[in-house]
Formats: structure tokens, sequence, C-alpha cells
């Protein structure tokens, strides 16, 4: 669905590159997530990729089309929903989307099953303007499925929403890509990616580090620490250790040998602390 | 083409439902008749007389060569009439003569050319009776009339580009631009749709100021070629602004910037000798002004009337050219 080879990207074409000799592929019917922090160069790749942003090196493909010529049509099978929601304030709910769907040749779906979808179904007649920034952001991801995309691109698409309706969202996309629509979300929280990424792509300073399935991730990373509480003079101290590191396993014997334990478990490490682990930095 | 027509549609729903863009929308035909109020016009020279229907047939008759004449059942129904607002006078037979009914806040000089008539008939004078060789100036029309009709039509120029400006800055507010920008249409066909409105407010405010002024007889092919030349301006002038504002207020700001060159074209045009025509040839409205008051004298030749039109465009293109990269840019 997508295959992106020797992407780079300088804005000012100054040399300093946002992104940085990009390669991916992107398979029909998958979720792919795209993680970094702030500034890594994920929204750059994704505006390159839907056109909003020049190509300027390498090779794109994005639903079969090559985005260095791109075509109109492209566009009736991409959808995109983005970061900072962007709706028209002075028209209703309503008016957005069945303006916007009009843009479309292809068949689009009804603005009032969307805005139900997303919990909006009571506030189609309100102008956007009115609106609290949940409900437009959520206004935007609703227009981002108006044209029943077959690639869908999610720019943090559940960052600022409260937590019930961030759950909805993710059951949404959850349900979309059963559909068979491919999935392409950008993100800094990992726990979204985790909980829907087939595969994930660490990138930071505009290099990918790794791409790999978040269940490899963990079975690599995460689960060979173990996790104990024990009294040591009095106190309880609370330890991690890898179980195949030679001089945690040793620690680990001689604390057993020495203290007395209250609990011991091994751990899986949550994708944020593999991310830590693999690229020396945070995600905030 | 029908993607044009629904950005068009989507910006005049969302003008109508704003102030200033309303505002901007209806302004043309307010101006007309404003213009009508404060320069009377062609039509608006001759003098209106009412009469009792049937009372004088022959009076009647000899009076609508010089007159528009309205007539009334009785005294009572001339009587109401005349107390109307407009200035219309009533001849009301008394004894074997007439007096002349009045409001009495008619401009004197009708009110004596209301007398003359009525002496004129009296003594039965015909038009032949003159003896005044008749020197032909063409058909004139009041210049103050003109001259209004003229600035309102390059306002409305200005008007259309703030609202093609209106829309931008709205786009750029919203941020709306980038998701336009991932659905079919073209860029090029969104910048025509956007364009739309900035076009159909000169072309349809100049027609309806002609026309409630009543230049009707104009040459319309002619001023045609002015009106789109204007559009032109108008449209680029839009953009300019949309891109350059980041507020409806500040691009306000910027259109009474214009009010300058445009009074200074005019000004220029109408007061200084040909000698210094030249200080204005860089401003557009010079040569639309120049163009439009030519047709409206009724002395306009197809040679000039192409020639500033091409002027207008030929500077209008090179400030485009220059603003390329920039227009791009700021629609990003
Ligand atoms: N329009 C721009 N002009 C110049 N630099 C930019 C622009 N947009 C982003 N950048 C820079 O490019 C880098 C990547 O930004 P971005 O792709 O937005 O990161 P992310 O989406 O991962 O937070 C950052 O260093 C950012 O400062
Ligand atoms: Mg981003």
């Amino acid at each position: 669905m997508i295959k992106v080879k020797g992407l780079n990207h300088s804005y000012k074409k100054d040399g300093k590159y946002a992104v940085n000799n990009v390669n991916f592929e992107v398979a029909e019917g998958e979720i792919f997530g795209f993680l970094g922090p702030s500034g890594a160069g994920k929204s750059t790749t994704q505006n390159i990729m839907t056109g909003l942003l020049q190509l300027q090196e390498g090779e794109v493909t994005v639903a079969g089309y090559d985005v260095k010529h791109i075509k109109n049509e492209m566009f009736n099978q991409i959808g995109m929903s983005f970061e900072q929601s962007n709706v028209y304030s002075k028209m209703t709910a309503k008016e957005n989307l069945d303006f916007y769907r009009k843009l479309f040749d292809v068949e689009t779906r009804e603005p009032q099953d969307l805005l139900d979808l997303v919990g909006l179904g009571d506030k189609g007649n309100i102008r956007a303007g009115e609106f609290s920034k949940g409900m437009k952001h959520r206004l935007t991801f609703a227009r981002s499925m108006i044209n029943n995309p077959t690639l869908w691109f999610l720019d943090e698409p559940t960052t600022g929403l409260d937590p019930s309706i961030a759950a909805d969202i993710k059951d949404i996309i959850r349900r979309e890509n059963k559909k068979g629509v491919t999935v392409f979300l950008t993100t800094h929280n990992m726990y979204i990616a985790d909980e829907l990424c087939d595969r994930v792509a660490f990138i930071v300073d505009g290099d990918i580090k790794l791409i790999d399935s978040p269940k490899n991730l963990k079975l690599q990373y995460g689960e060979q620490l173990v996790e104990v509480e024990y009294i040591k003079d009095g106190d309880v101290v609370k330890e991690s250790f890898s179980t195949i590191k030679t001089e945690d396993k040793n620690q680990l014997k001689d604390i057993i040998d020495k203290y007395e334990i209250q609990t011991m478990h091994t751990k899986e490490a949550t994708l944020e602390e593999i991310f830590i682990k693999v690229t020396g930095r945070g995600l905030k | 083409m029908k993607k044009m027509l629904i950005i068009f549609m989507r910006d005049v729903k969302v003008n109508k439902r704003d102030f200033i863009s309303l505002y901007i929308l209806i302004v043309p035909i307010i101006f007309g008749i404003v213009i009508n109020l404060i320069a009377p016009g062609v039509n608006d020279t001759t003098i209106n007389i009412a009469l009792i229907e049937g009372e004088n047939i022959e009076m009647q008759e000899y009076l609508k060569d010089f007159a528009k004449i309205s007539v009334y059942k009785d005294k009572a129904e001339l009587e109401e009439r005349v107390a109307r607002r407009d200035e219309v006078f009533a001849y009301v037979p008394d004894g074997d003569g007439y007096y002349i009914l009045q409001q009495g806040d008619e401009l004197e000089g009708l009110l004596d050319y209301a007398k003359m008539m009525l002496a004129f008939y009296e003594d039965d004078v015909q038009i032949e009776d003159s003896t005044a060789e008749i020197h032909d100036f063409g058909r004139i029309n009041p210049p103050l009339k003109r001259l209004l009709l003229n600035i309102m039509m390059m306002f409305t120029a200005i008007l259309g580009g703030m609202l093609i400006a209106i829309n931008i800055i709205e786009e750029k507010i919203d941020k709306t631009i980038r998701a336009i920008h991932i659905t079919p249409i073209s860029r090029t066909g969104y910048i025509l749709g956007k364009s739309i409105i900035g076009a159909i407010l000169p072309l349809y405010g100049s027609i309806g100021l002609l026309l409630i002024t009543g230049f009707s007889d104009i040459n319309w092919y002619q001023m045609m070629v002015l009106i789109v030349v204007s559009m032109v301006v108008s449209i680029l002038f839009g953009f300019i602004q949309g891109i350059n504002n980041t507020s409806v207020m500040d691009a306000a700001g910027s259109v009474k910037m214009l009010f300058l060159p445009l009074g200074g074209a005019v000004a220029v045009a109408e007061l200084l000798s040909d000698k210094w025509q030249w200080i204005v040839y860089w401003i557009p409205f010079y040569w639309t002004y120049k163009g439009v008051d030519e047709i409206l004298t009724y002395q306009s030749s197809w040679q000039n009337t192409l020639i500033y039109g091409g002027i207008v465009v030929g500077i209008s293109a090179v400030v485009y050219i220059l603003l390329i990269p920039k227009i791009r840019k700021g629609l990003e």
C-alpha cells in the first residue's frame, strides 16, 4: 500500500534534514504505527506521502500512485485526520461534512452516520466554531472517513481526547481495519500504538531506528526482566534484573540467597521502555 | 468545473452569515440607489406634471413633448399625488386659467421650468418658433453622476477582492486549506473556485449600478471588456490581501490604503491637465476609470477600450508574476 525508499526532506534546503534516508513499506490491510517524540519527522513524512509537502528526494508510492507526479484521483482513495483539527468554524458539523463529501468522485458516507459514530450525532446542526477542542477533533476524524478510504492516515488521532472517547476512536480504527482499510498511524503515544498496530517504526531525529511488531519487540526486549521486592536493612527495596545478562543473573542469585524476598515476578516491558532502550530517548 | 462551483457555493453560504460579507454582497445596490438620490440622472432632468384626466386633452398632448405626464381622476387625487415625496407639479384648473400646485420643497429651477411650460402652452409656443441654432455636444449626462458611478464600479471590484480575502483568511484561520488539498480537487480548481465570488461581485455590481442609475443605453460590449478587466484586478487583489493578512480586520485596513491610488487616479484624471496624467499611469484604476468614463459619455472606441483594458491586464500580470511564489506558498 505504501512504499518509501530513500526519503530525505530538508525544509530550508540547507542540508539540515527533518527526514533522513527513511525506508519502509506498509502492506495492505495493516495498521502501521509511526512512533517517535515530537519533532522526530513523523508529520513531515506523512505530509510528503499525502502530497501536502513536495517530495524532494526519494521514491514514494502511495496506494499505487507515484507521489512525485501526484494525480488528483489518488485522493479518492486516501483519508487523513489531522493532528490539529481543521474544520470550518462558521459552518455546522453537518455542513462541514456535506461540503467535503462533494469534493470526491467516489461514493461517500452519510454525514449523519459519521457523526453518530464519533458521538456527535445530536450536534450536527451546531456550528463547529462552538465546539470544544475534543469535538472538533472528532469531527476532523469523522471527515477523514467520508470517502471510504482504502488507505487511512491518522496523525495523533487520540491525543487530547478524554479516555472514553479515545477508546471509542480506537474501536472505530479497529473496525475499519477489519473491513480491510490500511492504516498509517502517527503518534507519540505508546499505548495506542501497542494496542492497535501490527507493526511499528521507531523514528527519532528523522531516522528510523527499527521496524517490528510490538509482540516481537516485547519478546526481544521485554520478558527477560524480573522484578524483585526484598527487605534489606528493614527497608523494602524494588529492583529489576535481566534474565540474560550474566551480571544481572548473579546479582539476582545473590539477593535470593541473602535477603528475604517479598514478591518476585517477570515483567513485560512497555513499548515505551523498549523505545528508550533502543533509541536512548524518551517520547516526550 | 462542478467542484469549483461547490467551492463557490460554500463561500456564498458562509458570506451570507457574516455581517461584513453580507453587506459587501448587497452594497452595490445600495450605492446605485444612493447615486440616484444625490445626483439627478439623465432621465430625471425632465419634469413630472400631474393633470386631471380628460380635463384638457389638448394641453395634455402639448405638454407630452416636454414633460412626463401623469393623470388623475380629480383634484383630490392630484393633491395627494403632489404631496408624496418626489418632485411632481400639478396644473390645477382655476377659472379659465391654471395654478401650479407643488409640495414646497421642489428644486427652484424645476418650478421655473413648470411655470415656463405653462406659459408656453398658454401662448401656444411651438418648438419651431425657436430661433436658436442647435450645437450638439452629444448626449450629456450629469458629470457628478458619472463620476460617482465610475468610482462605485471600481469600488465593487475592490469589494470583490475583499470578499475573496475574507474567504481565504477564513480558510487560513481554520487551517482548512490542507483538508481541501487532500481531496481530488486540483489546486488550480480550488484557486479558480475561490475566485468566482470576487469576479461575480464586480460583474453583478457594475451591471446593477449601470441599470439602477439609468445607463442602459451604453455600449455594453465595451463595458463588459472593462468589467472583466476589473474582475482580474479584483481577484488578484483578493488573493494578495488574503495571503498577506491573518485577520479580516487587517485586510480591511489594507483595503483602506487602496483608496489612495483610487482617489489619486480619479483626481488626476479629472483635475490635472494632459501633461501630468503620466503620474498615475501605473495605477490600474486610472485606466479603468478613463475607459468607463468614455463609455458613459458615449465617446468610447473599441481601440481605446482595448488599449486601456490591455494596460490593466498587463500591470496585473506583472504583479502576478512577481507574486506567484508568495501566492503558492501562502496557499500551502
Ligand atoms: N514548516 C516547517 N519549516 C521548517 N521546519 C519544520 C517545519 N515543519 C517541521 N519542521 C521541523 O522538522 C522536524 C520534524 O517535524 P515534524 O515532522 O512536524 O515532527 P513530528 O510530527 O514527528 O512531531 C522538526 O525539527 C521541526 O522543527
Ligand atoms: Mg506531528
